[in-house]
């Protein structure tokens, strides 16, 4: 087994109308044996930005504390929030540093991105664990139920979907994905982001 | 442990650990990989670069439609084949340092020059960076078309390609090409030699993406062909709004709103 | 084998593991106590690879108590998890690594609530409800999905570690004899018999 599939784990992002998604499962665990069904894999960034981080949990959390650290000192020198283009080069740049020694983490980043002209629209990137960026129109998938989440998503996804809409869609397709995985499952969570709000919302989900 | 301002180069630091890991039997996964079809092809006024837009890891398509002709100067593109990030940051750095080259010796930069640049890096870090580029380049010298091997060796020649479909698009390019062809010729090669990549190489496809170079002109010819396309689903698979049972909800709302009380007398500005 | 169990009620924590201290195939100590006092509301028992375990223990006391002595305050549960946390993770990048697996229990005299925390080795850290490590996990984790209650009193929790205890004795081939059981609440730290 790789060390990819030691703690299991799996995230998704999607693009709607004028919003974006992102999800993951809620499971922490040790091979086959879960130790916890309320891991946290998705982090706010800036009130706009998203990330997950699907992978090693020692890595999740020492990951999330250097891009913590790193996006807080960039807003002190810039004097503005980091946008969701230049955090997803950040995290490239913070994982290719580490090319002979990587994190074994896949990032996925979902945001609102401010245009020249003042309005927001959705963005989405994924990275594999030595930073190489893959932005995507549509979704994009990572963790161990990566395979399956490519399946369901190709199938389900439809271009301009609503907040509403698009909670279903990511929902579903990450329900069912995770049901397919025995490393991943254990519950939900869904963050749904518009141009003024962002819905959090807890899944009910399988429990084996 | 972690700086701000890390010194260049790669960070070491996590391969004791990693090993460590290994050593505990968890194999280390593999990256993002391009297996590829890249080629490049020289006609009378410049060069034509193709490439293909499938990104793979392992078996799955990872990114379905990805740019794998990279800018290196205004009339220098270098397209990459292998571990996808390795040719994105080392592209991207040999970008960077022939800007610095051009600015600092006030002359447009040579297509030698970035080759030079590359198979150095590469042979430094003795295939380690996993990166097989095609560049190709037009300057004050005329056109020029490389391959760069992962451990630095190079060659020049008039038509060149690389990745895991270079065998079906040489086989192409050994059927098709002749010297000083023109511009509508070298593209059409260039198509039927990704083409070929695309449809027989299970490591390729989707679009084809093309780069034509001429000493005063360079053309990036984006999903130039796309024999690939998705149809339109005949029906929507949308879900109900209500069918996913949720247990809690937090609702965060970025709008700001300021209400802005008065207090206190006004000034006497009289 | 080593065991090791951790469960949080209503206002507070109760830790528990075994105290036998086992060479090759010899027990060579029967009351070994692996859960450390952190701090006045602070409990860990750490288990793992002999002579990691107790250096790794000391140099985490001597720490928190060095944080306390400096702010005249203790670390709260989830800041010195954090801290611990780190510092497995960056002993796991080093030639010799760590190799040490916690149970952190702690009352936050400030918000009035109990937290666990789950550690292993790799840095791996979590806030459960319960936790467990070592054989007994495989059979604790599951009676605890079945009894745990996050209201349940200091005596109904303390039943709930018996059954755990029982259950491993019961079933578990390299069972060990004895625990030292520790509970973590408003008033501090003391040690339970069971």
């Amino acid at each position: 087994m790789s060390i990819m599939e030691y703690n299991g784990g799996s995230v998704i992002a999607m693009v709607g109308k004028d919003c974006v998604a992102i999800a993951s499962d809620l499971r922490l665990g040790v091979q086959s044996l879960s130790i916890s069904s309320n891991f946290q894999k998705i982090f706010p960034v800036t009130d706009r930005i998203y990330v997950g981080l699907p992978g090693l949990a020692s890595d999740v959390t020492t990951l999330h504390e250097q891009f913590r650290y790193r996006v807080n000192m960039y807003t002190i020198k810039e004097e503005r929030e980091i946008e969701p283009q230049t955090f997803a080069q950040m995290v490239s740049s913070t994982l290719y540093e580490r090319r002979f020694g990587p994190y074994f983490i896949e990032p996925v980043i979902a945001g609102m991105q401010r245009t020249p002209s003042g309005s927001y629209e959705p963005f989405i990137a994924a990275t594999d664990l030595i930073g190489c960026l893959n932005f995507a129109k549509d979704f994009v998938v990572a963790g161990t139920a990566s395979s399956e989440l490519f399946g369901a998503a190709e199938g389900l996804w439809e271009p301009d979907l609503e907040a509403e809409d698009l909670f279903e869609t990511i929902s579903q397709t990450l329900l069912n994905a995770v049901d397919r995985d025995t490393f991943s499952g254990w519950g939900a969570v869904v963050h749904v982001m518009t141009k003024d709000k962002v819905i959090t919302r807890t899944l009910k989900g399988r429990m084996d | 442990m972690t700086s701000f301002y890390s010194g260049p180069g790669f960070d070491f630091s996590n391969t004791v650990r990693n090993n460590f890991l290994q050593d505990r039997g968890l194999p280390l996964p593999k990256a993002t990989s391009t297996g590829t079809t890249i080629v490049g092809c020289i006609y009378k006024d410049g060069v034509v670069l193709g490439a293909d837009t499938r990104a793979t890891e392992g078996p799955i398509v990872a990114d379905k439609n990805c740019e794998k002709i990279h800018y290196i100067t205004e009339s220098i593109r270098c397209c990459g084949a292998g571990t996808a990030a390795d040719t994105e940051f080392t592209t991207a750095l040999i970008s960077s340092n022939m800007e610095m080259h051009a600015l600092s010796t006030g002359r447009k930069p040579r297509v030698v020059t970035a080759m030079t640049m590359l198979k150095q890096m590469l042979f430094r870090y003795q295939g380690h960076v996993g990166a097989a580029l095609v560049l190709g380049g037009v300057d004050v010298t005329g056109p020029h078309l490389f391959t760069i091997a992962p451990h630095g060796s190079t060659d020049k020649l008039p038509y060149v390609t690389m990745g895991s479909g270079s065998l079906a698009a040489m086989a192409v390019f050994e059927a098709g090409w002749k010297p000083d062809m023109t511009r509508e010729e070298a593209l059409e090669l260039v198509v039927a030699a990704i083409s070929a990549g695309i449809f027989n190489d299970l490591g390729s496809g989707s679009n084809v993406d093309a780069c034509v170079i001429t000493a005063n002109k360079t053309e990036m010819l984006r999903n130039f062909v796309r024999p690939n396309e998705r149809v339109t689903k005949e029906r929507s698979y949308g879900f109900r709004r209500g069918t996913t049972a949720w247990k809690k909800e937090q609702i965060r709302s970025l709008i700001v709103s300021e209400e802005v009380v008065k207090h206190g007398e006004a000034m006497d500005v009289s | 084998m080593e065991c090791s169990f951790a469960i949080t009620g209503k206002g507070y924590v109760i830790v528990a593991a075994d105290t036998t201290a086992a060479h090759s195939i010899i027990k060579v100590k029967l009351d070994e106590d692996k859960i450390k006092t952190l701090s006045p509301h602070l409990l860990m028992a750490y288990s793992g690879e002999p002579g990691d375990t107790v250096q790794f223990a000391e140099y985490i006391e001597r720490n928190i108590r060095l944080y306390q002595i400096r702010n005249t305050y203790p670390l709260r549960p989830s800041s010195a998890a954090s801290w611990i946390r780190r510092a497995l993770a960056d002993s796991l990048r080093s030639r010799k690594p760590y190799s040490v697996n916690l149970l952190l229990g702690g009352y936050d005299t400030s918000t009035y609530t109990p937290h666990l925390y789950w550690i292993d080795y790799l840095g791996t850290l979590t806030e459960v409800p319960f936790g467990a490590h070592g054989y007994g996990s495989y059979f604790a984790l599951s009676l605890l999905d079945r009894y745990h209650d996050p209201e349940a009193s200091l005596e109904e929790g303390l039943a709930t570690l018996k059954r755990c205890i029982d259950e491993v004795s019961k079933r578990l081939l390299v069972a060990p004899g004895r625990y030292k059981v520790k509970v973590v609440d408003k008033d501090g730290v003391r040690e339970v018999e069971i």
